[in-house]
């Protein structure tokens, strides 16, 4: 059977996080009541015109930063014209000839990605199909929301490739505070470019396109689809016609979508309502200045600097969040090895078991109880108690150090013990007689801790039980 | 008082001083709309028009002051005014309801106007005779056998008739200027920019701008610096505030240095308005301005250049006239496409259909370069050589038009006889540059023709500075 | 220099993009006068503008339109002058997604 390579280009869309829309004051909200985030701009009412906003414009800039593109001096927003529903002007303000961002790639683990370009475009309303009685519902609120647009070079060759690409991509944008890429929200959409071509080949095969993908699942599974769909009709001896085909993630299937042939002369030419932006060096360099740490980073400053795994260091940034929330305990409790323990343990097993992404201790709670236990001022499991409180019934931290505080040491310690020896004489005899004494020295434990309230020094406690019952 | 000779700003004026009040003199106008009806200048006189001069009325009692307090204004129908209609004359928006107010509307009201209605004109201002309306022609003041020119003919006719002291216009390639050269007044095209286009119905979004169409010229010069003035609405609009254009009119032109290009000389021989030109040369010569030869190589290609970079924005403009979303939704309609294809093809006149298509040719892939980006680079071209003139010349002159008012009917058959109607006027819309129409001579058949007075952006002040004197001393020669 | 000449299918294909429709007697009466206007326009088509570049005008990033929220219109409003609403929404015979 004849062997295929796969190549994959990608275009992605991502709302931008802005407060406005991008070419209207409007504001940029999901899920509102229909057409009441909605304007003569977004709308398209005779005679309103476009007004750039400039935070869209550096969101962009600041993306493409964080993946070594050049930023262009000049961009230039053009028309592109074609009627449909969901778009009120019949044209969509883009970018073609001058996009903010040109070249830059995302390092996956085993290949670079290059990019070819990324833009700044305006989003388009939302349709919703009822019934025949009903009819098609046109709500303009998502029209105007700012959509970056990245398209990669067709450097990608698997399915598991491509969606390690939108996971990196994904991370890199909600680090740089670029967007919030929330995938059921429609706030990262993906167009899937698929062809495959005899392996070695170095000529690419004719290429088929899937548009609008919402999940890293359905690119998963619409790539491998369409790529066996492509392979299997190219094995019959079949020919491959570049055309768009629907994702029927359902059915699991690619439909091919019958489509007039000028629909696709979107007659681009630069909108004569805006103004090319001019972006000095000056600028760039201020918003490059103004990015945090990227996830690569600050991987490599937990593993270098504060000794880290790898293991752990991947767990902590793969979800900005997190590694917000591990610095900023580790800004107030400066033990990133103890803090890492507790966080990957503590915290990330009751955010498991309850499935709720939310972490229910303040990272200053979570620093001052661990300064407790380095202090000894509370035992070990008290704190995980502690902990428990906060977390379930938000306790104060201040009332439950009063509560556990202070640790049963020393001589207190030992007259405790000398008096629960003296009390369990049959348990003593069984120490010595029996073949699991361990078991015995346990139950000894655990009788000091339920005395003194878990606040024995429990290292000390075993000593002294030991000690005694020679 | 006499309303019928009295200017803008002599109106304004004896507002102010309640010599007269507003609902007087808005009733007086609004009376010579409906005795003019058979002109068809005016589409419809406002129902809250004489109310609205009443509040006027109270509020200057109170001490309102503004430019335009009490001042009765009319408005070409491409211009929004919240809850007025605003058709753009064609079918397709005969009862499109304006949901905002256009920028210069909120500047007129801002300044006290009472408007008290909207002018006819050529479809979506798609012509140069007012013959393209949906809703009839408009006739012109001086003769009825005749157009007023377009597309903002409505607006000029009703200045000419006395119908209004004031009517707005909008200009995308001379449609303020020639039906002001038509109807003997006054009309002037801005610097592209100098004028915010937000709430203007948009045909071809580079080059036009609203401007006043007055009796004379220092009016038009009062009425500019109510209109000026940068928006946040609109990103081309020129951020700077506007300037009182009146103290830029000093009567005098010595010195002035006045261009004719070389290619009008030929352009003109034979026109009817050929001794006007000359007229017009040897009259500012014999008033101390300096006449300086200079030219523009490729002047001739801005008409063509216009018939491209115009259609290709309007194309585009018009595709949200769709019927799906304000204008009329074909009967006939029974899917989307069906929506778009019959509101489109029954709502549109012939001329708008007409530059749709030759948009969407100059626009397709395969000519794009060939026209539109050739056109673009050829408006670049023609901007470098306009600046060679004003190093020399403080302002240069064209005639507005070819010759007096044609008759109606007489080029509505042949489409590039009319287009070639914006020979003189189409430059400066290339250009950006501001450009003034004033009354200079008579055809044959004793009906006015009009003289351009073209300036270097935002130096309208020179522009009526020379129109002021001219007016002013004209009769003399 | 010869006429740019224009098909019926060249015709055709323009409608379409316009969403517009002709009839034959439209189109008989449409083809001779869209010829002479190219022939007007093919002026430009044919002129020279040297290595012309084209001048954007433009403004500096820093002059545009702060990231602010301003109030929208009401739904009521934004539907006024629609032929056709349902639940707030603009409305349109059912498409086939």
């Amino acid at each position: 059977m004849q062997d295929f390579d796969i190549v994959i280009g990608l275009e992605v869309h991502s709302e931008l996080k802005t407060n406005s829309k991008v070419f209207c004051s409007c504001a940029n909200k999901f899920g509102q009541a229909p057409n009441t985030n909605c304007c003569p701009v977004c709308v398209g009412l005779p005679g309103a015109l476009p007004v750039l906003n400039k935070k869209a414009v550096e969101l962009v800039i600041k993306a493409g930063l964080t993946m070594d593109c050049e930023i262009n001096d000049l961009a230039v927003f053009e028309r592109k014209n074609y009627f449909y529903p969901d778009l009120a002007k019949a044209y969509q303000i883009s970018q073609l000839v001058r996009p903010i961002c040109i070249g830059g790639h995302i390092d996956l683990k085993d290949k670079s990605v290059r990019l070819n370009r990324i833009h700044l475009e305006e989003d388009a309303g939302k349709l919703v199909h009822g019934t025949q009685a009903i009819g098609t519902l046109i709500d303009y609120n998502r029209g105007g929301v700012p959509l970056m647009e990245l398209v990669t070079e067709p450097d990608i060759s698997s399915a598991e490739e491509a969606v390690e690409f939108l996971t990196n991509l994904r991370q890199k944008l909600i680090y740089a505070g670029v967007a919030e890429c929330k995938m059921e929200q429609g706030g990262m959409r993906c167009d899937v470019n698929v062809s495959v071509k005899p392996k070695g080949s170095d000529k690419l095969g004719q290429r088929t396109e899937m548009k609008n993908l919402n999940s890293f699942k359905s690119v998963f599974r619409a790539i491998n689809y369409e790529a066996n769909r492509q392979m299997e009709v190219l094995r019959n001896g079949g020919k491959i016609i570049q055309e768009t085909r629907k994702w029927d993630d359902n059915h699991g299937k690619s439909i091919s979508m019958r489509k007039k042939e000028t629909s696709s002369d979107y007659r681009y030419f630069p909108d004569p309502d805006l103004l090319a932006v001019e972006i000095p060096r000056e600028d760039v360099e201020t918003i490059k200045k103004s990015l945090p740490l990227m996830p690569d980073q600050l991987k490599s400053i937990y593993m270098n600097e504060y000794g880290l795994s790898e293991y752990e260091s991947d767990i902590l940034t793969k979800d900005k969040e997190l590694s917000d929330y591990f610095n900023e305990v580790v800004e107030h409790f400066n033990n990133p090895k103890e803090v890492t323990n507790w966080i990957l343990t503590e915290v990330l097993n009751r955010i498991k078991d309850e499935e709720s992404a939310e972490i229910k201790i303040s990272p200053c709670d979570l620093a001052k109880l661990l300064k407790l236990v380095e202090d000894k001022k509370v035992t070990r499991t008290n704190a995980k108690e502690m902990l428990t409180r906060i977390w379930e019934n938000d306790e104060n931290i201040s009332s439950l150090e009063k509560e556990y505080g202070g640790r049963v040491d020393g001589e207190e310690l030992k007259s405790i013990v000398e008096k629960i020896i003296a009390n369990n004489s049959k348990a003593v005899e069984d120490y010595h007689t029996s073949d699991t004494p361990e078991k015995v020295f346990r139950w000894f434990t655990g009788q000091v801790m339920k005395e003194t309230k878990g606040k024995a020094n429990a290292q000390k406690a075993e000593e002294y039980i030991k000690e005694l019952l020679k | 008082m006499n309303l019928k000779d009295l200017s803008l700003i002599d109106l304004a004026k004896a507002i102010k001083e309640r010599k007269i009040s507003s609902y007087d003199a808005t009733k007086y106008y609004i009376e010579k709309c409906k005795e003019n009806a058979h002109l068809n200048a005016i589409l419809e006189i406002y129902d809250d028009a004489l109310e609205n001069a009443k509040i006027m009325d109270e509020k200057i009692a109170n001490g309102f002051e503004g430019k335009l307090a009490g001042v009765p204004v009319v408005i070409k129908d491409n211009i929004l005014y919240k809850g007025k209609i605003a058709s753009c004359s064609s079918k397709f928006l005969e009862n499109y309801v304006a949901q905002y107010n256009a920028d210069v509307v909120t500047k007129m009201l801002d300044a006290g106007a009472v408007i008290i209605g909207r002018a006819n004109m050529d479809e979506f201002a798609m012509g140069s005779s007012t013959e393209n309306s949906a809703f009839g022609i408009t006739k012109n003041a001086l003769d009825e056998s005749r157009v007023p020119g377009g597309s903002s003919g409505g607006s000029a006719c009703a200045v000419a008739a006395g119908m209004c002291p004031v009517a707005l216009g909008t200009d995308t390639g001379g449609s303020i200027r020639q039906p002001s050269s038509y109807n003997g007044v006054v009309g002037i095209k801005p610097t592209y920019g100098r004028v915010s286009r937000y709430g203007v119905v948009a045909f071809a979004s580079s080059i036009e701008q609203v401007g006043p169409i007055t009796k004379n010229v220092k009016d038009n010069a009062y009425m500019l610096e109510v209109l000026s003035g940068g928006s946040e609405h609109d990103e081309t609009s020129l951020k700077m505030d506007s300037c009182n254009f009146l103290l830029q009119i000093k009567g005098d032109i010595k010195g002035l240095k006045v261009g004719v290009l070389k290619e009008i000389e030929d352009a003109v021989k034979g026109l009817e308005v050929e001794k006007a030109y000359n007229d017009a040369k040897e009259f500012l010569a014999n008033n101390g301005a300096q006449i300086i030869e200079t030219s523009i190589p490729d002047f001739k290609l801005a008409l063509p250049c216009y018939y491209i970079i115009a259609p290709a924005e309007a194309t585009s403009n018009l595709g949200r006239f769709d019927g799906v979303k304000y204008s009329k939704r074909s009967q006939n309609a029974k899917d989307v496409d069906e929506i778009y294809i019959k509101s489109r093809s029954e709502g549109f006149g012939k001329e708008v259909k007409r530059r749709i298509m030759l948009g969407n040719f100059v626009l397709s892939s395969g000519y794009f370069d060939a026209y539109y980006n050739k056109a673009k680079k050829l408006q670049q071209k023609l901007k470098n050589e306009a600046k060679t003139v004003f190093e020399k010349c403080d302002v240069f002159i064209l005639p507005t038009t070819t010759g007096e008012a044609f008759k109606i009917g007489e080029k509505m058959g042949d489409p590039v006889s009319m287009y070639k109607e914006d020979l003189f006027t189409i430059l400066t819309n290339i250009l950006g540059t501001p450009s003034i129409s004033i009354p200079f001579g008579k055809g044959k058949n004793g009906l006015p023709l009009g003289l351009q007075i073209i300036a270097d952006n935002l130096n309208e002040g020179v522009i009526y500075n020379v129109a002021d004197f001219i007016e002013q001393n004209l009769r003399e020669v | 220099m010869s006429k740019t000449k224009i098909t019926i299918e060249e015709v055709k294909r323009l409608a379409d993009l316009s969403a517009l429709e002709f009839t034959d007697e439209e189109l008989a009466s449409f083809i001779p006068e869209f010829e002479n206007i190219l022939h007007l326009v093919d002026e430009v088509k044919n002129c020279d503008v040297g290595d012309g570049q084209i001048d954007y005008p433009k403004h500096l990033l820093c002059s545009l339109r702060d990231d602010q929220v301003k109030e929208s219109l009401p739904q009521e409003e934004i539907l006024k002058n629609s032929p056709k609403t349902k639940k707030g929404s603009f409305c349109v015979p059912k498409m086939l997604d």
